[in-house]
């Protein structure tokens, strides 16, 4: 009985989940041009989708932001996470480490509003910058540091001491230290901290409309802005399109992930065995 | 203080037979930790040359600390090391001629074994094929020689140990450190490895400064331990030294098992003393400096007490009581003694015959005796 009531109460979340996107998808096939009404199957909005260059403009630029920005959330990320978690005493320490996770908490449009304050004054003193990609690059970035220093750290805390100890003691100086034996582990922590800022920037819609200027929207903003002057198809079949390829790699690097995990595993056991011999 | 000075001069040991040549010399050397907590206290140290020197002492008596300075990851509050001669209290651990096989050994996950065992080589200006020589016989010191291109990963815990030391010998250090070096492995494997370890450090014939809270460990390895507690040394000796002659109820207590009975010197001779205890009255076989009427410590490690059913004879070094504990180790069994007067005391019998021979069970009186060279009188 607790079984049927777990197993009744799984599919009803999962239904909750992922409706709303099987029903974009499909829809996305949908040859009418109203979105609620099916008619029958076509590519007429993916042939439409080819052909809107606007659209297309602006999948561009959210990808190149969100590439851009998460590059640099991760560089300063990752080094703001260094500082915190490798040095427990440097003048400023409290505040670099509240100021860093300040983004996390406070509400996009209070930021962006700040920031489009100073950029204004900015540009008013010194005739820079323009806004535009830039400017909206330095927002994701800033709210991308935030979410990158804290993976991470997580990962830096986790890491043994002793292994930096270990190449200090073989003759590293500090920063080959983090050359050598640091960056190398960090790798996974990287990547997943790239991804998580990159998707982050790829759907912000209340940074981007606070700092883009005129001919840089992006696609969420796009989407946006389309979305109140009603909806059209076109719309659904670039979401389905950015599903495919999202879906695409997270079933790829879990697949990757799980296949490394085993292969180790049986390392592990192997070099047991060999020894027990 | 040992107050069985008599025996002193008689006992040869190891430290007296080595070359004297001094490699470490330690002044003084003190760590404070936030103001005020003192993790190692004002202390002064020397190894010499090809020595194994161990640290023993258990969690928080200052011996990881200690072993830290020396590897050039703390900052000593106070005091100098020397190396050689050579002042290197402010040189950084990068440029310190002294490299550490960790605990846990912190083999860099990333690399192969062999670049784990060339990494120190290749900070150096190392030519590649010194470098690759050099790894060559450290491969097969350790006798990996087929493991090189494998990970830290895929060896087995024994593996590990073994790469890690080799990753420390390899830039021929002047002095090893050694954290806790058999921590991580099971018991049988540790008496194999303890073996091994040491013939590899007199092979190569490098001077060791080990850090364990395993007396086991320290004995059969070192040929020097120094009993730490709260940041001090308590005893420094040879390992027999530190066993049959501890010089207080602490380093007794620490090292090994022991039976103490508190009494007072009754008569005080050249050549024996009587000590008066509630339980027994103790004749100590050779003289102490200490006086009539002090109130003293006696030691008695439970292997060098026998068992009997019949009274002795004597009328001293014997007390009696009821087995309530009988504890078998295979080689040897434990009986627990309580005396008369409320006192346990421990006693090991060897089991040199198949059938239990003392023929003792629970709750039957029994006698322990002991010969007049056995304890040891302490005055701390």
């Amino acid at each position: 009985m607790n079984k049927l009531f777990g197993r009744a109460w799984m599919i009803a979340v999962y239904i909750f989940l992922y409706m709303p996107i099987v029903t974009l998808v499909i829809y996305s096939f949908n040859a009418s041009p109203l979105v609620t009404v099916w008619s029958e199957a076509s590519l007429r909005w993916y042939v439409a989708l080819a052909n809107d260059g606007d659209l297309i403009a602006a999948v561009w630029l959210s990808l190149k932001i969100a590439f851009l920005s998460s590059l640099m959330s991760v560089f300063f990320g990752t080094f703001t996470a260094f500082a915190l978690t490798r040095y427990k005493r440097f003048p400023g320490r409290t505040l670099l480490s509240s100021m860093s996770s300040t983004p996390l908490v406070m509400p996009d449009v209070i930021v962006g509003l700040s920031l489009l304050l100073m950029l204004v004054s900015l540009q008013h003193w010194l005739g820079f910058p323009e806004r535009g990609l830039f400017t909206i690059l330095l927002g994701h970035a800033l709210l991308g540091t935030a979410y990158a220093a804290v993976v991470v750290t997580s990962r830096l805390n986790e890491m043994d001491k002793r292994l930096d100890e270990a190449a200090m003691d073989l003759g590293c100086r500090p920063f080959q230290v983090f050359r050598l034996v640091t960056l190398p582990l960090l790798v996974p922590a990287l990547v997943s901290a790239f991804l998580l800022t990159f998707t982050l920037s790829f759907d912000d819609v209340v940074l981007s409309s606070f700092l883009s200027g005129p001919g840089y929207s992006t696609l969420p903003m796009v989407i946006f802005s389309r979305a109140r002057l009603g909806l059209n198809p076109t719309i659904n079949a670039v979401a389905a399109v950015t599903i495919a390829v999202v879906s695409i790699a997270v079933i790829a690097s879990s697949i990757y992930q799980s296949r490394a995990e085993r292969q180790r595993k049986r390392e592990v056991a192997q070099a047991y065995s060999d020894a027990n011999q | 203080m040992s107050t069985t000075a008599t025996t002193d001069s008689a006992k040869p040991s190891a430290i007296r037979k080595m070359a004297p040549q001094e490699l470490l010399r330690v002044e003084g050397i003190t760590k404070v930790y936030d103001g005020s907590v003192k993790a190692v206290d004002n202390i002064s140290l020397t190894v010499a040359t090809g020595e194994i020197f161990a640290l023993l002492g258990g969690s928080g008596c200052g011996k990881s600390t200690l072993l830290r300075m020396l590897a050039g990851f703390e900052k000593p509050t106070n005091g100098k090391i020397f190396l050689a001669g050579k002042d290197i209290t402010d040189l950084p651990a990068y440029k310190r001629p002294i490299n550490m096989m960790f605990q846990s050994y912190a083999l860099f996950p990333h690399l192969s074994v062999w670049e784990n065992i060339a990494f120190g080589l290749r900070r150096d200006d190392m030519a590649k094929g010194d470098i690759a020589e050099r790894v060559e016989s450290m491969l097969s010191l350790v006798q990996l020689d087929k493991f090189a291109k494998r990970k830290p990963h895929q060896l087995s815990g024994g593996q590990q140990q073994r790469v890690a030391l080799a990753r420390s010998l390899a830039k021929r250090p002047k002095l090893l450190l050694l954290d806790e070096p058999l921590g991580a492995l099971d018991k049988k494997l540790r008496e194999k490895t303890q073996l091994e370890l040491v013939n590899i450090i007199e092979e190569v014939g490098v001077t060791c400064v080990l850090v364990t809270h395993d007396q086991e460990e320290a004995m059969t390895m070192a040929s020097r331990i120094a009993v730490m507690s709260e940041g001090s040394f308590m005893q420094v000796g040879s390992p027999d030294e530190v066993y049959e002659m501890p010089n207080s109820r602490q380093v007794a207590d620490f090292i090994g098992n022991v039976n103490i009975f508190d009494g007072i010197i009754e008569e005080d001779e050249s050549d024996h003393v009587t000590i008066r205890c509630e339980e027994c009255l103790h004749y100590v076989g050779h003289g102490i400096s200490g006086n009539v009427g002090m109130s003293v410590g006696v030691a008695l490690r439970p292997e060098k007490i026998t068992l009997s059913k019949e009274q002795p004879q004597s009328e001293y070094n014997w007390c009696a009581g009821e087995v309530v504990e009988i504890v078998y180790f295979g080689a040897h069994t434990t009986y627990h003694l309580k005396l008369d007067s409320g006192k346990v005391i421990k006693a090991q019998e060897l089991n040199n015959t198949r059938d239990l021979s003392c023929g003792l069970t629970w709750g039957d009186r029994a006698y322990a005796h002991w010969n007049d060279m056995a304890m040891v009188v302490l005055t701390y």
